[in-house]
């Protein structure tokens, strides 16, 4: 387990930034180191018992925000991290760090019409994304089961101000047609109803994304490939990227997760599934620990009605630049100008 | 540095001795602290889990203490600015106290900052230098500037005056009027930047609009002098320090046009939003008049208004205003009560209701948060007591600089302290 | 007195620190904790897509099931049981991709193989394709005289082979294969046809790059043909619902607020 010290007198090949320079001064001065050691010790001690998961906590409370890290420090924490997490689960256990693709712009379009709220995309990605399962329960999806609505033709001549005039009509007393409320916790025998539509709703990846812009330690950042990402060893936990998301797609570590060996995903990334820790922010990540590797994302895999579409925007053959092709698409809250890389469409 | 090392123990001396009634007040403060303690373990040990906060209202009661504390940080401004811009002698006097009000609710700030973070242990991440600092992009980040610049500011001056009463010297101006002038700009930007911490998330409809920061001013003015006005009555009631009526008076006109400011900013937003009633206003419905049988904050609401409304009319009439026995301070509680509301809960959670999805939540603070909340306060409120004995003893010439003495004579001197119980806010 | 004042304290104490009981009937973890993982899942179609878990390599299951309803939620291995799909004429340019499918044949009821009774002497060929009540299958086609696909214009002859109950049949009287349903169904379907090439209707998993391998859904995968004007999807039971907030114990706010719920 390497010490602090170790990594602070390591040498680099490239040449260090600002940053990291002032950094490794910071550590180099002993009282200052001192001063973080009792807080890391402390802090190490506030999140967990175990001896082996306080010494990797340790090791990972003095790492820097991952965009930072060299390609040896990057090593060290993933190895540092893999280590842990086979121990702690009992799995042999991998934390990719694969970068960003070159030439590949992900995007994501969703058939709304086809939907059938069966919610399968929302435990495809639970299975394969690591979150807590209980106490919070995390889920990255949110499947909401919207009202068609209807007319009345009882209200017709019915409305407000009656006698002089009617100015709201009666109809406008109810859902007459589709508002933003819906149902978030339908449990109905079978899906699809009669009279609903689904609309299911995640992490957008916005080109112009609000969390990133809130965050106040750039813990979360856009990746080349579009993906919006978290470096959740360096999120502090304010949650300003929670209220500042228009879509409501990131989630929270209340507590210490609650997520069982058996259903524990080892095929990891740094920046993806890998199992979290309490007190962080965490949203979809389209599933990047797969699709950085070629493969589909879970909910895509998953949808059985292939409403969910995945690709390439830059490559012209792609299934998504298709859809943008063939198809009428829309963005949801398309006024925030956040340009997200998340596409409804429908026949 | 002799002079400076008498005045930390001249001020610890002073602050030792007492009357019953503040050693009772400050063992009733330090035990709701200690609960906090209590429940600040459980919150860091076993994470945020402990409160009621979920992903829906990921923001609650201590965020509410956060904004409503910060506006009562900048309301020194309302003592400071009459004091030296209109020259305001009797204000001037006591000026002090309101900047050591200010120190106390930023330390309060600090505190509720401290519950609301998900992850304490790496605050650091937040310091320039050794962390990322995301300054300007990062509104939370002009935030801490500005919060701890102020608490900066104030220390600063509130100890440089003091400290200069207690030498017996005068201070230096070069020096002084400088930070002083700058703590007045910078009163009003630690509530505007508050208030652009909220007001610049569209995701949060409620907040989206470019009223908020006059708003958090105006209510700021009048929680904040309410709270000075009350403590300079405690004062003027436990304490030899006696406060002019001038001062009090002034702050009470403050107080009464920014209600009134206040009640007109309301008015003003609650037409605006539910005149159209796009869904956009779906917040301040839930928050007036609940939403599909969800009516948690109703009452706190209404009671909000009433509180304000009486608060404003009681101020307005001078015979009440001037009446510092039941009216005066029965207003001020008002107008405080009535802000925290408004302000705080009424403020923070119904943004949170319905989330941008639109799923319709209540949120209602878990046992550990109003612990920890009650606890804040306390710690706060332990803090300024302190603080302005320390001052009141400093402005009354009980505690000053006398070269000759040393610590033994002292003990052995006539001198008897006078017994005051500075029992501010005990009301 | 004291006795009532310790009462006091440890229920006070006990309130404080004893997490209130989370709302989780009916949620994943519910299932998780007292239902198994059904040992046969199936994919999309309830019933016509069944897939038996087992692992692929040790540690690696080939699909994760849902404890709920059976249906798959995740493929360890996404090309478990496929085979390629052979002479699809695939018009983009993604002809250079190793496209994969899994076999229809093995999900069907009574393929043993069809031609093992529609010999033509256990059971006759038809004379003609005209619809007459039908004997068998009424498990799939419960009213002959009434198919619920092509709203009367089609009947099964127009798809099944009557030569070669073993195939489908193309607009020219040639076989197509019961694998590869598409052909069939893209004779009248054109435009779906047209948008399943190019990956915008149906399904694909695998690997999202161009040239990448995919496995390829057929249309009765997910389609019933004999009912689709009836269901374009048949439905069913959806996965659990979310748990509520921590403060909520109910979610009956925000059911009907439609016809005349108000507001």
């Amino acid at each position: 387990m390497p010490e602090p010290s170790d990594k602070d007198n390591k040498k680099q090949d490239a040449p260090p930034k600002t940053d990291e320079k002032s950094r490794r001064e910071f550590l180099g001065n002993a009282g200052l180191t001192v001063t973080a050691a009792a807080l890391s010790g402390a802090g190490a001690l506030l999140s967990g018992s175990d001896e082996a998961e306080a010494k990797a906590t340790w090791g990972e409370w003095f790492q820097k925000n991952y965009r930072l890290m060299s390609d040896d420090e990057k090593k060290e924490a993933v190895a540092r991290l893999e280590k842990r997490y086979t121990e702690e689960y009992g799995k042999k256990t991998v934390v990719d760090s694969a970068p960003a693709q070159e030439g590949v712009l992900f995007g994501y379009a969703l058939n709304i019409q086809k939907c059938i709220g069966c919610r399968r995309c929302v435990y495809a990605c639970v299975k394969e994304n690591n979150q807590s399962r209980d106490n919070p329960e995390i889920q990255w999806i949110r499947v909401v089961k919207m009202e068609k609505g209807n007319f009345l033709a009882e209200n017709m001549d019915k409305g407000y101000p009656d006698p002089a005039g009617i100015q709201v009509g009666g109809n406008a007393y109810q859902n007459s047609g589709v508002v933003l409320e819906g149902e978030h916790y339908y449990e109905p025998a079978q899906v699809p109803e009669k009279d609903y539509f689904y609309f299911p709703m995640q992490c957008m990846q916005c080109e112009k994304p609000p969390c990133v812009k809130v965050c106040p330690v750039r813990t979360t950042y856009r990746d080349p490939d579009g993906i919006v990402v978290i470096d959740y060893n360096w999120c502090i936990g304010c949650r300003m990227c929670i209220a500042a998301c228009p879509y409501w797609a990131r989630r929270f570590n209340w507590g210490e997760p609650n997520l069982p060996a058996e259903e524990m995903n080892p095929v990891t990334h740094y920046l993806g599934n890998r199992p979290r820790m309490r007190g962080v922010a965490e949203k979809c990540t389209f599933c990047l620990q797969r699709t950085r590797k070629g493969r589909y994302t879970a909910c895509v895999e998953v949808c059985p009605v292939g409403a969910r579409k995945f690709g390439n925007l830059l490559d012209p053959e792609s299934e998504v630049r298709k859809i943008l092709d063939k198809k009428k698409v829309f963005r949801l809250k398309a006024e925030l100008n956040t340009y997200p890389k998340f596409f409804y469409f429908i026949d | 540095m002799k002079p400076l090392i008498r005045f930390g123990l001249d001020s610890l001396m002073y602050l030792a001795r007492g009357s019953t009634i503040y050693y009772g007040w400050l063992m009733f403060l330090g035990f709701l602290t200690l609960l906090m303690f209590l429940g600040a373990y459980e919150q860091f040990t076993k994470g945020m889990i402990v409160t009621n906060y979920n992903d829906q209202v990921s923001w609650g009661l201590y965020e509410a203490q956060f904004v409503f504390l910060v506006g009562v940080a900048a309301a020194a401004v309302t003592v400071v600015f009459p004091s030296y811009v209109y020259h305001h002698k009797k204000m001037k006097e006591v000026v002090v106290i309101g900047e050591l009000l200010a120190v106390s609710a930023v330390l309060m700030v600090l505190i509720f900052i401290m519950f609301h973070m998900g992850r304490p242990d790496r605050l650091w991440h937040l310091f320039p230098v050794i962390g990322i600092f995301n300054w300007p992009h990062s509104m939370l980040t002009w935030d801490v500037v500005v919060l701890n610049g102020y608490l900066a500011l104030n220390l600063i001056c509130a100890f440089y005056y003091l400290y200069m009463k207690y030498l017996g010297r005068e201070v230096n101006k070069l020096f002084y009027m400088p930070l002083v002038y700058i703590s007045i700009v910078w009163a009003l930007s630690i509530h505007t930047v508050t208030a652009f911490l909220i007001n610049t998330m569209p995701s949060r409809p409620m907040w989206f609009h470019s009223a908020m920061p006059i708003k958090f001013i105006a209510t700021a003015f009048a929680a904040g002098p309410s709270l000075i006005i009350l403590s300079f009555l405690v004062i003027n009631k436990f304490t030899k320090l006696k406060i002019a009526h001038e001062a009090i008076e002034t702050l009470a006109q403050i107080v009464a046009w920014c209600l009134g400011i206040t009640i007109f900013l309301v008015l003003s937003e609650v037409v605006t939003e539910l005149y159209p009633s796009t869904e956009h206003s779906f917040s301040l419905q839930y928050l007036i008049f609940g939403k599909h049988g969800l009516t948690g904050l109703v009452i706190w609401y209404w009671s909000a208004m009433v509180l304000l409304l009486a608060a404003f009319f009681m101020l307005l009439t001078p015979s009440l205003r001037k009446n510092h026995g039941l009216w005066l301070p029965l207003a001020c509680a008002f107008t405080f009560v009535g802000v925290w509301i408004d302000k705080g809960m009424g403020l923070v959670v119904p943004a949170f209701i319905p989330s941008p999805i639109g799923e319709l939540s209540e949120y209602t603070p878990s046992a550990i948060e109003i612990v920890n909340t009650i606890g804040g306060w306390a710690a706060g409120l332990f803090i300024f007591t302190l603080l302005a004995k320390g001052a009141i003893g400093v402005l009354l010439g009980e505690v000053r600089y006398r070269e000759a003495t040393d610590l033994a004579s002292e003990f052995s001197s006539e001198w008897q302290p006078v017994v005051h119980s500075s029992e501010e806010i005990s009301k | 007195m004291r006795k009532t004042a310790l009462a006091l304290l440890a229920s006070f104490t006990a309130v404080l620190f004893l997490a209130p009981p989370l709302h989780s009937e009916d949620t994943y973890i519910h299932y998780l904790d007292n239902k198994p993982e059904p040992a046969d899942c199936f994919e999309s179609r309830d019933g016509y897509t069944n897939v038996t878990r087992t692992e692929v390599e040790p540690g690696l299951p080939n699909v994760k099931c849902s404890n709920k309803t059976g249906g798959v939620l995740w493929w360890g291995d996404p090309f478990d049981g496929t085979e390629p799909m052979g002479d699809m004429p695939i018009e983009a340019d993604y002809t250079r991709e190793e496209a994969v499918v899994k076999p229809r044949t093995g999900q069907l009821k009574y393929y043993m193989p069809c031609t093992a009774c529609h010999d033509g002497n256990m059971v006759p060929y038809p004379r003609d394709k005209n619809p007459r009540p039908l004997a068998m299958h009424q498990d799939i086609v419960p009213d002959s005289m009434d198919l619920k696909h092509g709203r009367g214009a089609i009947w099964c002859l127009d798809c099944h082979n009557p030569r070669n109950r073993d195939t489908f049949i193309d607009h020219r009287g040639g076989e197509i294969s019961l694998n590869q349903p598409q052909r069939l169904c893209g004779k009248c379907h054109g435009e779906v046809y047209s948008d399943w090439r190019d990956g915008i209707h149906g399904k694909r998993i695998g690997s999202w790059e161009a040239g990448g391998k995919k496995r390829w859904w057929v249309c009765t995968e997910c389609h019933n043909p004999h009912t689709v004007q009836v269901n374009r999807f048949e439905p069913i039971v959806p996965e659990p619902r979310p748990q509520y907030p921590r403060t909520r114990t109910n979610a009956d706010h925000e059911r009907g607020h439609g016809a005349g719920a108000g507001h």
